[in-house]
């Protein structure tokens, strides 16, 4: 009795989790993104930005937001960490990828890394927020700018939104978040990762 | 009364202080390293049988760096010291490919360990300045850096005996151990 009733119990108010990359070329900002979220949804304060150094790893972030619990995993930029990006796509729920958007210059690197990624087959299916960052400078290009210059093939294959957003003083990043979770929370790539790690829902009586 | 204040203002203005072990095979570098954060010049060293510690300050906060003997016969003694532990400093021989997978095993069974489940992992690619070192790319692949999931991680390419790339890598430990993981 008391094992049905902890299970119902927990079906009911347990929260779902989800495995979020972050993504993006060195110095698109998604470290300063991932403390920002922190800061945005946990007690805790993020890093403030001058104390923020380039990822040479896998820097990590817990939410939680509506009814799930979400773990960031934002990984270096560089090219020469790039490498280690597809070792974690296989278990990512969904996609962050942030691109600078006040450095034109880079777009092109951008865009190749990006491409590169939604090519793999470990990420088929995966929910894509591509994110516009460092709005707060006067130089930045809008997402929908972005989004003709990217003009990015194969992208009607999945789920995405271009949202523009800034790492720095937090603007389009609550709205971002808020609309990933809700397709991650109806995502078939969700309900396959569900599948393959042996969780059996309860059916509705 | 007094003791309340001293530990307000501590907590507001004082140092936070962290627990780390200098873990890594033998002849890694590990008391080389200990010294050359502790004193800032290189001494020489013989192999660590049991432990060095050594109180390092730094970036505010007050690192107390365990360095653990690497030899065979006494990294069994390792997990005595794993309790209460923020922070592991893996050191790893870049030059020596012959024993990266003895490092690699070594490593992933510490990862394994319930009382370092919320360490953080600083790598230190060590001793690039030798000939044929692997750098920190090949490291992460030899490694298998990719499999740590649930905790912060970073590598460094060191080299102890020039001081390069460690206080780096202090600079990266002091800002996680500060920020938490979320």
């Amino acid at each position: 009795m008391f094992s049905l009733m902890s299970g119902l119990w927990s079906y009911m108010f347990s929260k779902t989790e989800f495995n979020v990359l972050i993504l993006g070329i060195d110095k698109a900002g998604k470290t300063t993104f991932l403390e920002k979220l922190k800061t945005i949804y946990s007690i805790s304060e993020g890093l403030p930005h001058d104390r923020i150094v380039p990822t040479v790893g896998l820097n990590i972030g817990r939410i939680e937001v509506s009814n799930a619990k979400i773990v960031f995993w934002d990984l270096g930029g560089q090219p020469g960490l790039r490498s280690i990006w597809e070792k974690y796509y296989e278990e990512a729920h969904a996609l962050i990828y942030l691109i600078d958007a006040a450095c034109p210059t880079r777009f092109e690197d951008s865009k190749s890394a990006l491409e590169k990624a939604l090519r793999h087959e470990d990420l088929q299916g995966a929910p894509l927020l591509i994110l516009a960052n460092k709005q707060d400078l006067t130089n930045a290009v809008s997402a929908e700018e972005l989004d003709r210059y990217l003009d990015l093939k194969k992208l009607d294959e999945r789920v995405y939104m271009f949202e523009a957003v800034s790492g720095y003083d937090g603007r389009g990043i609550k709205e971002s978040i808020e609309w990933l979770v809700g397709v991650m929370e109806k995502s078939k790539r969700t309900e396959s990762l569900r599948a393959r790690a042996g969780y059996t829902p309860v059916p509705n009586s | 009364m007094g003791i309340l204040f001293t530990r307000m203002f501590s907590s507001v203005f004082g140092n936070k202080e962290a627990r780390i072990l200098v873990l890594g095979l033998d002849n890694a570098g590990k008391t080389t390293i200990l010294y050359r954060l502790q004193m800032g010049e290189v001494v020489s060293t013989i192999p660590t049988i049991g432990f060095n510690v050594e109180t390092v300050q730094y970036n505010n906060i007050k690192f107390q760096v365990w360095d653990l003997g690497g030899q065979t016969s006494i990294r069994p003694y390792w997990r005595c010291y794993f309790p209460n532990t923020q922070a592991v400093i893996y050191v790893v021989d870049s030059s020596d490919t012959d024993r990266i997978g003895v490092a690699k095993e070594e490593f992933h069974a510490i990862l394994e360990e319930d009382e370092l489940k919320g360490a953080v992992v600083l790598i230190f690619a060590n001793k690039q300045d030798l000939p044929g070192a692997l750098d920190d790319a090949a490291v992460t692949e030899a490694l298998e850096l990719h499999k740590i999931k649930s905790r912060q991680w970073a590598i460094f390419k060191t080299c102890a005996v020039k001081g390069e790339g460690l206080f780096e890598g202090l600079d990266w430990l002091s800002n996680t151990l500060k920020s938490g993981s979320g």
